[in-house]
């Protein structure tokens, strides 16, 4: 166990030098989503004033409201998104020849790719949430049955997020075409996970498809417990759901793993997909 | 419990698929890289592995290092199976490649040390020291706290070296480490291979630079397409080829008497000759025969009545026993 | 003449033995996703309707068009820009910069080479993207096509102009990924794609003011919106004098870029 921590840490230190100070993260996890945030807000505006709004939908009678909503949406996105980013990242390696070297050593494999996915979402997504939380508190939009809900949400987002993480570092290390599936994971990602409206509004096919993804449940779970009051109760469901799709992960990520190192280890190619 | 790696009737088929049509299938033949080797690479001693491009060198390495499994066959370091005890045989090995991979361009120096040395799992109170002593070793003491981005190809194929020698390995594999290096650095490397086997550390390299395997290699094994073509030490194999000497004369001046004579000489032994000029302008005759005929060239020259300005004779080599002991098994294949 | 015609022909050799997918799939399901969007909100929380604010900006209330077309506007530019303002570092990535300078070739007969197999294969993609609209139930009108044509010429005319002196940016910057997508962020609040401009604080439509793209979009407004009835014309030539001016400004400026880059390479 201890040599897993100590792989974790190693991880944080090179993570923390590949981002640290860099301009991207500035640009990626920060401006961008803001930019993106105020178009989205615009771009829906006209339907949340229309007359039958409010009574569909509670929220959009209330501009503050609707932004907030938006911009929960907006900040959790971020955080599994900027995993998406780094997993990218990660798949790099097999190019410089670093993935090589991780593989010569007795490192625990689920160790890095955990480890992996962790450091990087503290280096990416630490400025977006730092400025979510300042913005909320001044804007006074947080509605929190007792404190206790704050834990709650963090840990909603954060735990499913590092199990996406790892899930996708073992995806994207054996992944042929790796810009594909980080395409694939941007855009659509926001679309089927609610982050744009609330669920209702989404056919029934989407929300299923949503459901695989663990950014939607952490998504019900950080807007219930901040913005509408919920407690432990009102979002059992989610929650539970969310730590089935947890485990899940971490299930196959470690199964990837596995059947990645053994095809490598016979084709002596480590691209799989 | 057998010391050093033992390979037996080691195997590597990769599966090729070919385009036949919309899909990709498995070819009928599958391409063999190392086809029934046995070898053993003692500890204390550098072993080299020798052979031509796509001779199944750097196969042979990627298996002995768990990177990749054998298809047939088994290696064994210290008595533990490779495919068995993976981990515990990668905590007993390293790799170097020549070339500048295998480090982080944004991590100094350092903290590349530390991380692959967490990697590892070198203990807490070792790992300082140890980076302390490779960066002084490798010469980058200096340069420990610089991000590798910024730092020279010498100085990068240097950390190369350090990172493959974190976890103190008792068996190092080194598949071309001299490769595209400076002279100087590239001297220095070769010490530090002979003194790591002095050590105890057993060494397995795989080298172009022949010069280099005979220097350091107590034990060769030639391979060609996978297979073992011969082994010994270098001496022993150079022996093994058809003899090639190579006389080298220079004239100090130019006269077409004398390269008559050479030419009929060389027609009649049936030798390979070759004329051209040295750095000087002087005319250069080069004669390469499997006996030493350097005494019917210069009785040729002097009756000639040519002036002979230089003169060396060139025993073969172990370039030559490559050559000719690959072609034959080429030719064999054929 | 001829440099045009060349590189016309070398792009479309590229691209038929690799078409960039990836970048084709990113950049529809943008497009897509964002009228999916719209549409969803517009039927299950608008009930099909829109509010005062929509109809007093744009004179129309048919929103699900607006975006659309907006959508399909911003599918363009973002294309057209990936390939014309990363013509040259793409050249530079793949150390073919150094032999395009070498050649006596000018700049301007090169990016409009770049810019008419753009054109080609971003019509493609678009027609793609509306048929996908299409198919979801958008009804698109088209009151003029003379205005429809015209809207054309004013966007690449305006993609063109601010391409290049991105072009040279990013040679100069030595970077592609944070400049483009900065641009594509700002230009999609900033121009007006899915929403009127009116909307925005006063500070961020002035800035859209001054890019062209804002101007073509006008013209285009005009002739996909039913039941408006505004002169293209005046959005028209302001879109071609703002474009003009950002592509002289781009061409000043390539030539040190340029150079700036070589620099780099050189010392790397």
């Amino acid at each position: 166990m201890s040599h897993a921590l100590r792989v974790v840490a190693a991880e944080a230190l090179k993570q923390h030098r590949r981002l640290f100070g860099q301009p991207l993260v500035l640009f990626s996890m920060l401006l961008w989503p803001l930019l993106t945030l105020a178009a989205t807000y615009y771009t829906v505006l006209p339907v949340m004033e229309s007359a039958v709004a409010p009574q569909r939908w509670p929220v959009a009678g209330d501009p503050r409201r609707l932004l907030s909503f938006l911009a929960a949406g907006a900040l959790a996105y971020t955080f599994f998104f900027s995993l998406v980013q780094s997993a990218w990242h990660f798949s790099f390696e097999r190019v410089s020849g670093t993935l090589e070297a991780l593989f010569l050593s007795p490192a625990s494999r689920m160790a890095l790719v955990i480890g992996n996915g962790a450091a990087a979402l503290t280096q990416n997504a630490w400025l977006f949430g730092c400025f979510a939380v300042a913005a909320a508190t001044a804007a006074d939009v947080l509605h929190v049955a007792h404190p206790g809900m704050y834990a709650v949400a963090a840990l909603a987002l954060l735990v499913p997020a590092v199990a996406w993480g790892a899930f996708l570092n073992s995806m994207l290390i054996f992944s042929r075409d790796s810009a594909f599936l980080y395409t694939l994971l941007d855009d659509p990602l926001w679309f089927v996970a609610g982050v744009r409206l609330p669920l209702f509004a989404l056919p029934v096919w989407v929300k299923a498809v949503g459901l695989a993804f663990p950014l939607t449940s952490s998504l019900v779970v950080l807007r219930g417990a901040l913005l509408d009051r919920a407690d432990l109760g009102d979002l059992a469901a989610p929650l539970g759901w969310l730590a089935a799709l947890t485990v899940g992960l971490f299930a196959a990520a470690s199964a990837l793993l596995r059947l990645g190192e053994a095809r490598a280890q016979r084709t002596g190619g480590l691209q799989v997909f | 419990m057998s010391t050093g790696i033992v390979t037996t009737d080691l195997r590597k088929t990769f599966p090729v698929r070919r385009w036949q049509g919309w899909r990709r299938r498995p070819a009928a033949a599958p391409v063999a890289a190392v086809d029934g080797l046995s070898l053993r690479i003692p500890p204390g001693q550098v072993t080299g592995l020798l052979g031509l491009n796509g001779a199944g060198k750097t196969t042979t390495i990627r298996i002995l290092s768990t990177l990749l499994r054998p298809t047939g066959g088994t290696v064994s370091v210290d008595g533990l199976d490779v495919v068995e005890h993976a981990r515990e045989v990668r905590r007993r090995i390293n790799v170097i490649s020549g070339g500048e991979r295998m480090v982080y361009d944004r991590l100094t120096a350092r903290e590349n040390l530390w991380y692959f040395g967490q990697l590892y799992d070198v203990p807490r109170a070792r790992l300082r020291a140890r980076i302390d002593e490779l960066l002084d070793l490798v010469g980058l003491t200096e340069a420990a706290q610089v991000p590798v981005e910024r730092f020279s190809r010498g100085m990068r194929q240097r950390l190369v070296i350090a990172r493959g020698l974190i976890n103190d390995p008792a068996y190092l594999l080194l598949d071309e480490p001299t490769l595209g290096l400076d002279a100087p650095i590239a001297h220095q490397l070769r010490a530090l291979i002979a003194q790591l086997a002095a050590d105890g550390v057993g060494v397995l390299l795989t080298s172009h630079y022949l010069a280099e395997v005979e220097q350091l290699c107590r034990h060769v094994y030639l391979i060609a397409r996978g297979s073992l073509v011969a082994q010994g030490s270098p001496a022993q194999l150079a022996g093994q080829t058809v003899r090639r000497h190579t006389v080298r004369l220079v004239l100090a001046v130019a006269d077409p008497a004398v390269t008559a004579v050479l030419r009929a000489l060389a027609e009649r032994h049936g030798a390979e000759l070759t004329v051209d000029v040295d750095d000087e302008g002087r005319p250069r005759f080069t004669l390469r025969h499997p006996q030493d005929l350097v005494g019917a060239v210069v009785t040729a020259v002097v009756q000639a009545g040519g002036a002979v300005a230089g003169l060396t004779v060139t025993p073969p080599t172990l370039e030559d026993a490559i050559l000719t002991l690959t072609d034959a098994q080429a030719v064999a294949v054929r | 003449m001829s440099v045009m015609a060349a590189t016309f022909v070398r792009n479309w050799r590229i691209t038929l033995r690799a078409y960039p997918w990836t970048y084709f799939v990113g950049t529809l399901a943008t497009g897509v996703l964002t009228i999916g969007v719209s549409m969803l909100a517009y039927r299950a929380i608008g009930g099909g309707r829109v509010g005062a604010s929509f109809t007093a900006a744009t004179g129309s209330a048919d929103y699900l068009g607006y975006v659309t077309v907006g959508a399909a506007a911003l599918t363009f530019t973002t294309r057209m820009v990936l390939w014309v303002a990363k013509a040259q570092i793409t050249e530079y990535r793949e150390g073919t910069l150094e032999s395009q300078l070498l050649t006596p070739a000018r700049r301007l007969p090169y990016l409009l080479g770049v810019t008419a197999q753009a054109l080609s294969t971003t019509a493609v993609e678009i027609t793609v993207l509306v048929a996908v609209a299409t198919a979801l139930g958008v009804r698109l009108t088209v009151a003029d096509p003379l205005t429809l044509l015209a809207a054309t010429v004013a966007a690449t005319v305006a993609v063109v102009g601010m391409s290049v002196p991105l072009s040279a940016l990013m040679l100069a910057a030595g970077e592609a990924h944070i400049t483009q997508n900065t641009l594509f962020t700002a230009m999609a609040l900033l121009c007006g794609f899915t929403f009127p401009t009116s909307y925005l604080p006063d500070a961020a439509r002035w800035l859209g003011e001054a890019l062209p793209v804002t101007w073509a979009l006008r013209v285009l407004r005009a002739a996909t919106l039913p039941g408006t009835d505004v002169d293209p014309w005046p959005a028209f030539a302001v879109c071609v004098v703002l474009g003009g001016a950002y592509l002289l400004l781009g061409l000043s400026i390539l030539d040190p870029a340029e150079r700036r880059a070589l620099h780099r390479s050189a010392r790397a």
